[in-house]
């Protein structure tokens, strides 16, 4: 499976003092955002931030536990509403904890974004595509 | 030809769309065209084309006496666009944690 967004995260720490602050809605609120955060399975809850007017995005995300393995896992679902209630990115987030020397080992996988991760997509994105896209595209896929 | 706009996210989760769009990113078709490449009914590549086109990934023209389907890029720009924003959130979040953890384990010590 593709992952559209990853990150592998060293800490110093242990893998319970990163749990905690993976878990606890004070201390999560302290790094990622606030939120009414209840470690639960099932559990509903709401991240606020700051609204992205550029991107029609009012800063809300709403989550739902899906996963916990204490110390280890803990994966909820990510989703973003855009205008009048329209589902508009639905996603989710996956915590990974790896007990290392001397620390701790953070994955992040921010996957659902999975279909979208096609290459020829990726390819013409990455172009920067202007509003002439008909003349461009001769140039742009006669160079693969 | 108005339609309710549809989340560009969800347009190229079917792998038919997907295969469409790479089709037009070579070259602006016709439906007729295009539909030759599918093996399903037409009332079904029109279902697909009206998605796409819902979505913001392609515009269709009267050209002639043919509608052709053109790759558009504003479907294409808004999921770059999530992307880009979380990669970048992430990184910031993630950062901010090794700060508040490192801090705080200095100020035990």
């Amino acid at each position: 499976m593709t992952k559209m967004i990853k990150y592998n995260w060293f800490f110093e720490q242990s893998p319970e003092m990163v749990w905690k602050y993976l878990t606890t809605s004070e201390l999560m609120a302290q790094w990622l955002m606030n939120n009414d955060f209840e470690l639960a399975p099932g559990r509903e809850f709401m991240f606020k931030s700051n609204p992205q007017p550029s991107m029609d995005f009012d800063g809300n995300v709403y989550c739902r536990i899906l996963d916990i393995d204490p110390l280890k896992k803990l994966v909820y679902s990510w989703k973003i509403m855009q205008g009048q209630g329209k589902l508009m990115l639905d996603s989710i987030v996956t915590w990974f904890l790896i007990p290392k020397k001397g620390g701790t080992e953070l994955i992040l996988e921010h996957t659902g974004l999975d279909e979208w991760k096609n290459e020829m997509l990726l390819q013409a994105m990455n172009k920067g595509w202007d509003q002439n896209v008909r003349l461009k595209m001769g140039n742009l896929f006669n160079t693969k | 030809m108005k339609q309710q706009a549809i989340d560009p996210f969800q347009a190229v989760g079917d792998p038919n769309r997907r295969q469409m769009l790479k089709l037009l990113s070579k070259e602006s078709l016709t439906i007729n065209a295009l539909a030759e490449n599918f093996d399903m009914t037409r009332p079904a590549v029109s279902k697909h084309i009206k998605i796409l086109y819902s979505a913001g990934f392609i515009s269709i023209e009267d050209i002639g006496r043919e509608r052709h389907c053109i790759l558009k890029q504003s479907g294409f720009k808004q999921i770059q666009q999530w992307i880009d924003y979380f990669d970048q959130f992430w990184a910031v979040k993630l950062k901010k944690l090794e700060d508040i953890l490192n801090e705080k384990a200095k100020n035990i010590k």
